[in-house]
C-alpha cells in the first residue's frame, strides 16, 4: 500500500535567497500575467456576466451544427458561445452558453428578446441571466470591497495573533500570493471571474493562512530547534493541504463531468492556490522565518 | 453517574447535536412554509425538510431597484401631504397627483413615474417652493415596503409556494427589490410583476326576494386619486380616502356622476339615514338586504361597505359630484392599506427598473433537478478523496475513522441548521460545505498529529496539554476564517453571502462542537488500552 510521505526538505542546503527565489518568481509573473491583462482587457481578469453586464442563455440542442445555428438565430451577433459538450448521462445534450454583452442602446426587453429568437430557431432554453451594466459595476466594487475588506481583516487578526513584525508579514505575504497566483492562472485558462470564484478566492484566504498559522507557531511559540519545528510543522501541514487538493481535484473533475461550471471553477482555483500555499508557505514563508529567526537575532 | 457526563461531556454535546440536526431534517414541521392551498408534505422538496434554492430547484430570481427620484429633508411650510403632492405634481407635465408620494415622518417628496427625470423632479420642486436637502434616485421606504407587499400578495395569490420577495442595499445605499421564485420561468415571473390585477366596485341591492348586483360602478380608471390609508383620528377603525373623476368628455357623463346616479337609484339614501345603518351583505351566499358597495379584486369580493349617511345625503342631493371624494371605511387599518393596495391594482406604487438597472436570472426545473442530484454527488466523491488521503497518511483506522466520521458530522450539523433556518441550499453553499469539510479535516489533522507526537500519550495530562496546544492554532485559523468571511455576510452580494455564512457557521460548530469532541474520542481511543 502506498503511504504518503512528507519529504524532509534539507533546509541547510540552500540560502534564504535560494528558497525565497522560486516563489517570488512566481509572484512577479503572476503579476505580469495580472498587469499584462490589465493593459491588454483594461481589466485584470476575465469578468463574468455578473461583472459586465449583459444577457446569458442556456440552450440545449439535440441537432448538428448547434454553434452554426446559434450564430444565425439572434438579430444580435452573440459575444461568446461556448459548448459545455454532453454530459455522460444518457438523453443528456450538449448545452451552449451563449452571452451577449450589455447593449447601451436598447436594454429594454433584451433578454426576453432573446430567449424568444432562441425558442423561435427551435432551441430549448434551461436557463436565463440577465445583468444590467450598471448593476454590474456596482457589483463588481462590492466585491472587490470585500475581498479588499477580508484581506485586510486577515491582516490585522495576524498581527494580533503574533505581534511581531517579520514573522506575521511572512503570513500576509503568503496569503497574498496565494490569492495572485490563481488569479494569473484563472487569465491563462480562461476562468471567468464570477461571484463564485471570488467564493474560491476567499476560501483561498482561510485555507492558506491556516498552514503558515501552523507554521509560525511551531517555530516561535514550542521549543525545540529551527529546524525540528519546521519539520514538525511540515509533517502536519503538507498533510492538510494534500487534503484539500485532493478534495478539490475531486470536485473540479466530477464537476467538470457533470457540467456544473461554478463548482469546477472553484475546484480549480482552489487547486492551484493550495498548490501555490504549498511552495509559498515551505520556501518564502520558512525562509523569511529563518532569516527572522538567525539574522535578525529573533530574541 | 454524573461522573461520565461530566468525563465525556463532549462527545455527549456531538451526539445531540446530530439528534438535533436529524429533528430538524426529518421531523415534520420544520420544513417549508406551505404556500396557501398546498400542504405540508407537498410543499417539501424530497424527502428531507431541507429547501432549495434557484440554483437547485429552479426557478426566476429579479433584483432591480425602483424607478423613482426622492427629495429628502423638504421643508413642508404646515403644508397638508395632499397640497404639497399636488402642488408638485401640477408642476410635472408627465406625472400626476398619482405618482407624487408625501410621507411627512421622512420628510420626504417622491416621484414615481419612470419617465420623470431627476431634473424635471428638481424643477418642480423648485416652483413648487419646497425647499430640500437632496434628491436622491429611488423611493421612500414607505413605498419599497408597499411595493414589498403588493408583490408579495401576488405571489401568495398566485400559488406560488417559496416564493420571496425582500429589499437589499447595495454597496453605494442604492435599494433593491429582490424576488424570487423557485419553479417558475424568467417571463412568467415578469409578467406576475408586471401584470395590473383589475379592481373594480360594484353595488349589491336586495331586488325582490333576492339580491342583484350592479357590476363595474366604479371601475379603476375612475379613480382620480387613491389615498394611502389612514386610521381614524377617534376611536378605532380606518379609511382610505379616494376621489373620483368628476370631468368627462363632451357630451358624456362623468364618472363621479355616473356612480352618484347609481348610488340615489339603488336606494343609498334611504338605507343610511342614522349613523346606526350598516352594510348587511353576508360574504358567504353574496345576500343582501341592505345596498352595499363591494370592492371586487379580479372578480373576487374582498370587502362590502356602506355609506356614511351625510354623505348618501350629499349624493342625494347631486351635490358630490362636485368633489367626488369619499373615504371607504373599514373596522382596522391592516384592512384600509389593504384596500388601498388593491385599488392601486396589481400596479406596483412604483415601477421595478429590471431592464435598465436590474438583473434577472431564471434556471428551468430540470437543470435544477440535474444539479442536485450532481452536487450531491460531488460531495459524496470529495468526502471520499479526503478519506483515502486521511487513510493512506495515517494508516490507522482508530486515528481515521473517527476524523471523517467527525467531518460528516460538521456537514450534517450544517445541514440541519439549512433546515432549521429554512435557508434554501444553493451551489455555492455546496461549495461552503465542501470547504468545510476540507478545513473541518485540516483541523481534526492538527489535532491528531501534535497529540501523537513526541511518543506515547499514557495520561490525561499529557493529552490535555497537547490538545490545548493545537486548539491555540485551531482558534487561530478559525478566527481567520470568521474575519474573512465576515463582510461577504452582510454585502449585498446575492450568492456569496450563503457561502459566507455557510463556511461561518461551519466553523463555528466544528471549534465549539465537534473538533474538542474529537480530541475526546481520539483521547479515549489513545489513553484507554
Amino acid at each position: 500500500m502506498v503511504a504518503i510521505e512528507v519529504p524532509a526538505i534539507n533546509y541547510t542546503d540552500y540560502s534564504n535567497r535560494q528558497l525565497a527565489a522560486v516563489p517570488l518568481a512566481f509572484l512577479v509573473l503572476a503579476l505580469a500575467i495580472i498587469g499584462g491583462w490589465f493593459v491588454a482587457t483594461g481589466a485584470p481578469a476575465n469578468l463574468g456576466l455578473e461583472f459586465t453586464g449583459g444577457v446569458e442563455l442556456r440552450v440545449t440542442d439535440d441537432g448538428d451544427n448547434v454553434e452554426q445555428r446559434i450564430r444565425t438565430a439572434f438579430d444580435r451577433e452573440p459575444d461568446a458561445i461556448q459548448t459545455i459538450p454532453a454530459q455522460t448521462l444518457p438523453g443528456d445534450d450538449d448545452v451552449v452558453v451563449v452571452t451577449f454583452q450589455a447593449s447601451q442602446n436598447d436594454p429594454e426587453g433584451l433578454a426576453n428578446d432573446l430567449q424568444g429568437q432562441a425558442e423561435a430557431a427551435g432551441f430549448n432554453t434551461t436557463a436565463v441571466d440577465q445583468v444590467s451594466p450598471s448593476f454590474a459595476s456596482d457589483t463588481a466594487r462590492t466585491a472587490l470591497f470585500g475581498v479588499a475588506l477580508a484581506f485586510f481583516g486577515m491582516s490585522v487578526l495576524v498581527f494580533a495573533l503574533f505581534r511581531t513584525f517579520i514573522p506575521s508579514l511572512a503570513v500576509i505575504a503568503s496569503a497574498f500570493s496565494d490569492l495572485v497566483i490563481p488569479i494569473a492562472a484563472m487569465n491563462l485558462l480562461g476562468i471567468e471571474m464570477t461571484l463564485g470564484t471570488i467564493a474560491a478566492l476567499l476560501m483561498i484566504i482561510g485555507y492558506s493562512v491556516d498552514s503558515d498559522i501552523l507554521l509560525n507557531d511551531s517555530v516561535l511559540r514550542r521549543t525545540g530547534g529551527f529546524y525540528e519545528s519546521v519539520s514538525r510543522a511540515m509533517r502536519t501541514g503538507v498533510t492538510m493541504t494534500l487534503t484539500s487538493i485532493a478534495a478539490m481535484v475531486v470536485m473540479a473533475v466530477v464537476a467538470w463531468v457533470f457540467g456544473i461550471g461554478l463548482l469546477r471553477d472553484i475546484g480549480i482555483i482552489l487547486s492551484v492556490g493550495l498548490c501555490a500555499d504549498l511552495m509559498n508557505t515551505y520556501l518564502m514563508n520558512v525562509s523569511l522565518l529563518r532569516w527572522y529567526k538567525f539574522e535578525e537575532g529573533g530574541r | 453517574m454524573l461522573e461520565p457526563i461530566k468525563k465525556n461531556w463532549r462527545i455527549l454535546l456531538l451526539v445531540v447535536v446530530v439528534i438535533g440536526s436529524s429533528v430538524a431534517l426529518f421531523a415534520p414541521g420544520f420544513g417549508p412554509e406551505p404556500a396557501p392551498g398546498e400542504n405540508a408534505s407537498e410543499a417539501k422538496q424530497g424527502i428531507t425538510n431541507l429547501q432549495y434554492g434557484l440554483d437547485l430547484a429552479g426557478g426566476t430570481r429579479v433584483r432591480a431597484p425602483l424607478s423613482g427620484y426622492t427629495a429628502t429633508g423638504v421643508a413642508f411650510g404646515g403644508d397638508s401631504p395632499g397640497a404639497v403632492a399636488e402642488a408638485v405634481a401640477a408642476e410635472l407635465d408627465n406625472a400626476s397627483t398619482r405618482n407624487v408620494g408625501v410621507v411627512p415622518e421622512e420628510s420626504a417628496v417622491e416621484v414615481t413615474e419612470p419617465s420623470v427625470t431627476e431634473a424635471q423632479f428638481r424643477a418642480a420642486m423648485d416652483a413648487a417652493g419646497y425647499e430640500y436637502e437632496q434628491i436622491r434616485s429611488g423611493v421612500t421606504s414607505e413605498t419599497r415596503q408597499e411595493t414589498i407587499n403588493v408583490i408579495q400578495g401576488k405571489i401568495n395569490e398566485a400559488g406560488l409556494s417559496g416564493g420571496t420577495v425582500q429589499q437589499v442595499q447595495s454597496i453605494t445605499g442604492e435599494y433593491f427589490i429582490l424576488v424570487e421564485v423557485p419553479g417558475q420561468g424568467r417571463q412568467e415571473v415578469i409578467d406576475l410583476l408586471e401584470e395590473r390585477g383589475t379592481v373594480r366596485i360594484d353595488i349589491a341591492y336586495p331586488e325582490g326576494n333576492g339580491t342583484a348586483v350592479q357590476e363595474g360602478v366604479l371601475i379603476q380608471d375612475d379613480f382620480e386619486e387613491i389615498g394611502t390609508a389612514t386610521q381614524r383620528d377617534r376611536g378605532t377603525g380606518a379609511y382610505v380616502p379616494v376621489t373620483v373623476r368628476n370631468t368627462a368628455p363632451d357630451g358624456e357623463q362623468s364618472p363621479a356622476h355616473a356612480f352618484q346616479a347609481a348610488v340615489v337609484q339603488r336606494g343609498f339614501p334611504q338605507a343610511y339615514e342614522s349613523r346606526g345603518d350598516t352594510c348587511r351583505y353576508n360574504p358567504e351566499t353574496g345576500e343582501t338586504t341592505t345596498p352595499c358597495l363591494l370592492l371586487v379584486v379580479d372578480g373576487d369580493v374582498v370587502n362590502s361597505f356602506g355609506m356614511a349617511p351625510d354623505l348618501a345625503d350629499s349624493m342625494a342631493r347631486g351635490s358630490w359630484a362636485e368633489t367626488g371624494n369619499f373615504r371607504l371605511t373599514t373596522g382596522n387599518f391592516s384592512e384600509a392599506r389593504s384596500i388601498s393596495l388593491n385599488l392601486r391594482a396589481g400596479a406596483l406604487p412604483a415601477e421595478l427598473d429590471i431592464s435598465g438597472r436590474g438583473t434577472s436570472s431564471s434556471i428551468s426545473a430540470a437543470q435544477g433537478e440535474n444539479f442536485r442530484t450532481y452536487s450531491l454527488v460531488i460531495g459524496v466523491l470529495s468526502v471520499f478523496a479526503v478519506a483515502g488521503m486521511v487513510f493512506l497518511r495515517y494508516r490507522e483506522p482508530r486515528v481515521a475513522l473517527p476524523m471523517i466520521v467527525t467531518a460528516l458530522v460538521e456537514v450534517y450539523a450544517l445541514l440541519g441548521f439549512a433546515a432549521l433556518l429554512g435557508y434554501p441550499l444553493e451551489l455555492a453553499v455546496i461549495a461552503g460545505f465542501i470547504a468545510v469539510v476540507g478545513t473541518g479535516v485540516d483541523d481534526l489533522v492538527i489535532i491528531a498529529d501534535e497529540v501523537m507526537s513526541e511518543g506515547e500519550v499514557n495520561s490525561r495530562t499529557v493529552f490535555d496539554s497537547r490538545f490545548r496546544r493545537a486548539f491555540w492554532v485551531i482558534g487561530a485559523a478559525a478566527a481567520t476564517t470568521i474575519i474573512a468571511m465576515s463582510p461577504l455576510m452582510v454585502l449585498s452580494l446575492g450568492d456569496l453571502s450563503g457561502f459566507a455564512i455557510f463556511t461561518v457557521l461551519g466553523v463555528l460548530i466544528g471549534v465549539l462542537i465537534t473538533r474538542p469532541a474529537y480530541g475526546d474520542i481520539l483521547r479515549r481511543l489513545l489513553t484507554v488500552k
